[in-house]
């Protein structure tokens, strides 16, 4: 797969494009055996854990790493339970209301508008960066480095305060109130700038800025440029810096567990923290359950845009 | 430009007008007074039940809220004044912390509604370095006991008994557990405890006043101290185990490999349904009785309530009605634990709760002040030193090294 | 950086761009459509700053005020105003960026400077409110009555009272105590329930509507004693131990005339005695001081300081090594099976990081966990200090070489192949052509990414108090474990302080923390002449 196509003659911009496969050399086992034992024991370390998570989540027990691979009591409840919306509680006779599909929705919108907001907050800032010459522009990126190195977890209790107080005001800061969805969306925002402009910012150096003066000289605005030239060539570092953002928003707890407050509100990880709540006996199995449904998507996500991921990821950072 | 700036200038200038006038309308809308009370999801439902029942006898109105349990006692120090509850369930040893923040009001429950609990359960909400005040009505109490699985083994009466049995069924087959009890890598002092306690170990002792002392710390008392070296062969032994963590612990005695677990009445229902006919008995006496730590629920009422003007009822709901039997039977069945008011105790179904119960006699509530905050990892840590199987620390290091740590940390 | 490739020569495109059809689109709405969108949300927000105005008018929060209206009209003039293109693009961003995270971190910095902890938290207002109200005490007689507000022939507010040892009735004004006939106040299950006839016992919802009366409600018995109302149907006699005294600022106590005066750190104090509670105020750069002063602080914070900077390095090197590799090894032109490797590879990535990490914890046990049980190995995972260190590292390597498998994918691809091509014509071994041509390319490229990852795992809470919770306990100071990290020594200091939490010192702490990491990455961008990326 080659990273180097024209589009137009002359103009060499890095965008993943399949190459038409050649008559394919032949290739030796003894080239590729010790590639393949490397994937083997790659791809045994990876899933290790992974094998007990699923072996967990078909398991009646409710223990987690237990001495054998294959679940001792086989059952489907985990998963029939929590998607009927209600878990076993081990203290309380009965079960408890445990809205997974609600967490579900509620993850998979924060994690959408977030990483979206996110990638054209982030795209807006880039374009900035590589196309216009500043006074602060090297300050500016220095400091949006240093800026998210400061202990998130020590943030949190800021940032609630801010939210509460904020929220409570009413008026429009109502629908930023604590335990909205707008809420913790607005906070995630607040990191949208960071490590991925710099990742954007490179990709946007590649492309050369003779479109942008053609463009000019034809007589776009720097928005018809912007929206119009170069956003669609960076399709590829969007995808990426999309990608990442939803998978990170979509598992993010801690400051999610903060903002949200009640179980109806509440995002996935947050929600299923409650089943193994250590004093009352932990509930692994529709833990991992939920887990594994968790991690469909964004398994999904990562299958299906590989090819734009390995392209987009760190084509424009080297020089060419 | 000046056609855009005009443009702007008249739709923002609507705009905002027509914002104003529905904002106006909105704040005029006034709130009738209400209770607001945080409670937890176990109990929402119970305490839904009660305080409408409450309500309506005194013709207000309640809010119930729920929120995660943790969440309520630190939340209560950051909530704005509008949003703040009115009345928090909450756990004993959160007293000290509260009371100190200046975030609860003291309760005045009537003589005769007093003399329905044991002392300990008052104490046990009772905070004040010049004048003790009560600050929580109990609600529900728990403690811990040994669970023992009548089918593998036989219900000890010594301590002597219980290590005999224990070892003999941890050598019948490997992978066997002695005593199933938690600890981890950070270790559980208050699984912990009854061991400490059997073996004359305290943690605060109290001053002339009756009151707990920080300053008298009985991690490395002279009498514990003593008696340190059991722990030592203890661990050679391999009656206990510091590796074993909550999850190892509830499998291993759900699936047989161990006879003997200490835990508490939250897991009656996964040992029932597992078919394990067991009991629950008080950890046999060491060197001295080895009674586990008491853990008290209940209500308090916030200093929010006198902010809200609803002081008054908040206090009627709290020191008043929900002492009374009918409800505390209510609010302790919520979780399935032991009611603090004597008389609701006696209506108590649940055999094993009953057990539980008995399990307690003697008990130390665990101790309410701020400064217990400070000794839990410490005591924790030094239990996993001295019980982690090869490598280990002597105990009486161990402790002693806790003790300095905790005195230090105190100051 | 030295080994530049010339490109396909720079010609002048030949004809003009033509962007694909979803280009097309968006630039549609650019031109006056865009210009007409400019508008319309630039009203929408000068809108919305309006309404929030007035929200903020109206609860009087003149600072915050002021601010929308600086925010707003800076946003109008970087919209409107020709000279402000690169802003327009930044804007939106950096308003998140200040709100959310700029803010946060100028209101922790804030809280460093304060007492912020337990005993600590309300105002002084509060605080000496809440102390005259637990300063009372139960007197020697102690008496206890049931009550009912009700209103006398002249409408004034009194309390009905009947003292619950004797039985006797009394009406109590601010004055003091009327007894009234016996048998004239008669209680119930509910309290009071029938009164002398010349009062009228307030009822139902009217009750509750005086709270504010009752609080203040005090009926003087002897001396300093007074019967309070406490909820709507009883009243204690109590008296004070404390008398305030608003001009001097000081607490008296009543018994043996000690002075507790304000202690410039949030508490009235008399020597060593303390009032509780406490407020919240600032204290100055006590905590800092307190830092460098206090030795449960200071004593374990070199070894931890040291730990976290060698767990954050060998995470980012064995990950970016181990990454690197595995993409080097798979990324044979032709391969079988190379995109399932890569699916499953990318696994642990999409996996919740704290299931994995709790999964983690339980394998590693000990005695009980599957990795010594299969591989029949003894070795201390998590109870043993090195070995700790060693599954801390192990742990984060595996949840981040997912990441640096693709990033050193993507690299690998972008490296032009003329360049290695030139390499191998000049004689080079695949070892050679590896260390002199690939290798610093990719460390250009991925110099901003390793340096993030390094800051990331500086402050990696979750591996480390999930995984070990900081431990094993370590030596002397108990509350540093030996694989506690920075910012997780930090959070054990905030939570386990002495007298409860202490939030003040721990955004101290974490202050220190961030300077730390900042002067650390910037050294390393300016080594890695990151920054001369910027042209």
């Amino acid at each position: 797969m080659s990273t180097r196509e024209t589009t137009a003659p002359g103009v060499a911009i890095a965008v993943p494009v399949a190459v038409e496969k050649r008559a394919r050399p032949r290739l030796k086992f003894r080239d590729t055996w010790w590639r393949h034992a490397v994937g083997i024991v790659a791809v045994a370390i990876s899933l290790f854990p992974v094998v007990f998570i699923v072996s967990s989540s078909f398991n009646r027990d409710n223990s987690i790493g237990g001495t054998s691979v294959l679940p001792t009591h086989f059952t489907l409840g985990n998963y029939s339970r929590i998607l009927h919306n209600h878990v076993q509680d081990a203290s309380h006779p009965g079960s408890v209301d445990a809205p997974f599909l609600h967490w579900y929705l509620n993850s998979f919108v924060v994690a959408a508008v977030a990483s979206f907001l996110t990638v054209m907050l982030g795209a807006l800032a880039a374009y900035a960066f590589s196309r216009f010459r500043f006074r602060g522009r090297r300050l500016g990126m220095l400091t949006l480095l240093l800026i998210q190195m400061f202990p998130q977890v020590l943030l949190v209790v800021a940032i609630y305060l801010i939210v509460l107080n904020v929220g409570s005001l009413g008026g429009p800061f109502h629908y930023m109130d604590l335990n909205t969805l707008t809420a913790l969306i607005i906070v995630y925002l607040g990191g949208a700038l960071g490590v991925n402009t710099w990742l954007m910012k490179g990709f946007f150096d590649t492309i050369p800025s003779e479109l942008d003066e053609s463009a000019r000289v034809d007589g776009a605005t720097p928005a018809q440029i912007f929206w119009g030239v170069v956003l669609p060539l960076a399709a590829p570092v969007l995808a990426v810096v999309g990608i990442i953002s939803f998978i990170f928003t979509f598992n993010e707890f801690v400051v999610a567990s903060a903002i949200l407050q009640t179980s109806a509100h509440q995002t996935l990880p947050v929600g299923m923290r409650g089943f193994i709540d250590q004093q009352y006996g932990q509930r692994w199995g529709p833990f991992t359950a939920g887990a594994l449904l968790a991690a469909v998507p964004v398994t999904v996500l990562f299958i299906a845009m590989q090819k734009w991921i390995v392209g987009g990821l760190t084509a424009g950072s080297v020089k060419g | 430009m000046n056609k855009k700036h005009a443009i702007m200038a008249v739709l923002v200038v609507a705009l905002a007008a027509i914002v104003a006038a529905v904002a106006g309308s909105v704040n005029a809308a006034v709130k009738a007074p209400t209770l607001t009370i945080w409670t937890d999801a176990d109990r929402q439902t119970a305490v839904t039940q009660v305080a409408n029942q409450w309500a309506a006898s005194r013709g207000v109105q309640v809010n119930v809220v729920q929120k995660q349990f943790g969440n309520i006692r630190d939340d209560l120090g950051t909530v704005a004044a509008a949003d703040a509850p009115d009345v928090i369930v909450g756990a004993h040893d959160w007293t000290g912390k509260l009371a100190a923040n200046g975030l609860v009001a003291p309760l005045y429950p009537k003589a005769a509604t007093l003399k329905q609990f044991p002392a300990y359960t008052l104490n046990a909400f009772s905070y004040g370095t010049a004048v003790k005040k009560l600050y929580g009505a109990p609600v529900a109490v728990e403690n811990i006991g040994l669970v023992v699985n009548t089918k593998l083994a036989k219900v000890p009466t010594t301590w002597a008994q219980l290590e005999k049995e224990a070892l003999a069924f941890k050598h019948k087959k490997s992978g066997n557990l002695a005593i199933a009890v938690q600890q981890g890598t950070n270790g559980d002092a208050y699984h912990m405890y009854p061991f400490f306690s059997g073996l004359g170990g305290y943690v605060f002792g109290k001053n002339h006043a009756g009151n707990l002392d920080p300053s008298n710390i009985g991690v490395a008392s002279a009498a514990f101290t003593k008696h340190a070296s059991l722990v030592d062969k203890w661990n050679k032994e391999g009656l206990i185990n510091a590796k074993v963590d909550a999850t190892t612990a509830q499998s291993a005695f759900l699936k047989g490999q161990a006879a003997f677990w200490v835990t508490g009445p939250w897991n009656i229902d996964t040992i029932k349904k597992a078919g394990i006919h067991f009991r629950v008995i008080q950890v046999p006496a060491i060197v001295k009785p080895a009674v586990p730590f008491l853990g008290v629920q209940g209500f308090m009422v916030t200093k929010y309530a006198a902010t809200h003007d609803v002081s008054a009822a908040a206090q009627d709901l709290v020191a008043n009605y929900m002492m009374t039997p009918a409800a505390q039977t209510l609010l302790a069945a919520a979780n399935n634990r032991y009611p603090a008011n004597t008389v609701a105790g006696k209506s108590v179904k649940d055999p094993y709760l009953a057990q539980f119960g008995k399990a307690s006699v003697g008990g130390v509530p665990m101790p309410n002040i701020p400064q217990m905050d400070s000794v839990w990892s410490d005591l924790g840590g030094a239990w996993v030193k001295a019980t982690k199987g090869s490598g280990a620390t002597k105990a009486s290091v161990a402790f002693k090294a806790a003790s300095r740590s905790i005195a230090n940390k105190i100051g | 950086m030295n080994a530049h490739v010339v490109t396909a020569p720079a010609v002048p495109p030949a004809r003009t761009f033509r962007p694909a059809w979803s280009a097309r689109a968006i630039a549609a709405f650019s031109g006056t459509t865009g210009l007409a969108v400019k508008i319309v949300l630039l009203s929408l927000s000068n809108a919305l700053a309006a309404w929030a105005g007035f929200v903020l008018a109206d609860k009087g929060k003149w600072p915050a005020l002021g601010v929308l209206v600086l925010a707003t009209a800076t946003l109008d003039w970087i919209y409107l105003s020709k000279r402000t293109l690169p802003l327009k693009f930044l804007a939106p961003g950096v308003v998140f960026l200040v709100g959310f995270q700029i803010v946060p971190i100028l209101y922790t910095i804030n809280v460093a400077f304060t007492n912020y902890s337990t005993g600590h938290v309300i105002s002084k207002p509060d605080a000496i409110q809440q102390i005259k109200l637990v300063s009372l005490e139960a007197p020697p007689s102690a008496r206890q009555y049931t009550m009912a507000p009700a209103r006398d022939h002249g409408g004034k507010l009194v309390l009905i009272l009947r003292e619950d040892a004797t039985g006797n009735g009394y009406v109590g004004t601010k004055e003091g105590l009327t007894p009234l006939p016996a048998g004239s106040v008669k209680a119930g299950a509910l309290g009071i329930v029938s009164a002398p006839a010349d009062y009228k016992l307030v009822k139902g919802a009217a009750l509750f509507g005086l709270d504010a009366q009752l609080q203040d409600f005090t009926v003087p018995t002897d001396g300093d004693s007074a019967i309070r109302p406490q909820g709507i149907t009883e009243a204690v006699e109590l008296r004070p131990t404390l008398r305030y005294d608003a001009k001097r600022d000081v607490f008296t106590r009543i018994s043996d005339g000690k002075v507790f005066h304000d202690n410039g750190r949030g508490s009235f104090v008399s020597g060593k005695e303390e009032l509780e509670p406490g407020w919240k105020t600032y204290i100055g750069a006590s905590n800092f001081r307190s830092i460098a002063s206090n030795p449960l602080v200071r004593a374990p914070f070199l070894r931890v300081f040291a730990w976290t900077i060698f767990f954050a390095t060998a995470t980012v090197f064995l990950s970016f090594a181990i990454g690197l590799f595995l993409a080097i090894a798979l990324d044979k032109q032709g391969m079988r099976f190379q995109r399932i490797y890569r699916s499953i590879l990318v696994l642990p990535y999409a996996i919740p990081g704290f299931l994995s990490i709790l999964v983690w914890a339980g394998l590693l046990n000990d005695d009980f966990g599957v990795v010594n049980r299969t591989f029949h190995l003894s070795v201390p995972w998590l109870f043993d200090a090195n070995w700790a260190k060693v599954a801390c590292i192990l742990v984060s390597v595996w949840l981040t070489v997912p990441y640096f498998f693709l990033v050193a994918m993507g690299a690998l691809q972008s490296i032009p192949a003329e360049l290695i091509e030139a390499a191998r014509v000049d004689g080079g071994g695949p070892w050679q052509r590896f260390r002199r041509v690939t290798l610093p390319l990719l460390l250009v490229a991925t110099a901003p990414l390793l340096i993030a990852s390094f800051a990331f795992n500086f402050n990696n809470f979750n591996v480390i108090y999930l995984l070990t919770g900081g431990g094993p306990a370590q030596g002397g100071s108990n509350v540093a474990g030996a694989t506690d990290i920075l910012i997780s020594y930090t959070y054990k200091l905030a939570i386990a302080a002495g007298k409860g939490n202490d939030y003040g010192l721990a955004t101290a702490v974490s202050i220190i923390i961030f300077l730390i990491v900042a002067t650390i990455s910037g050294i390393a961008f300016w080594r890695t002449k990151t920054l001369e990326e910027i042209r």
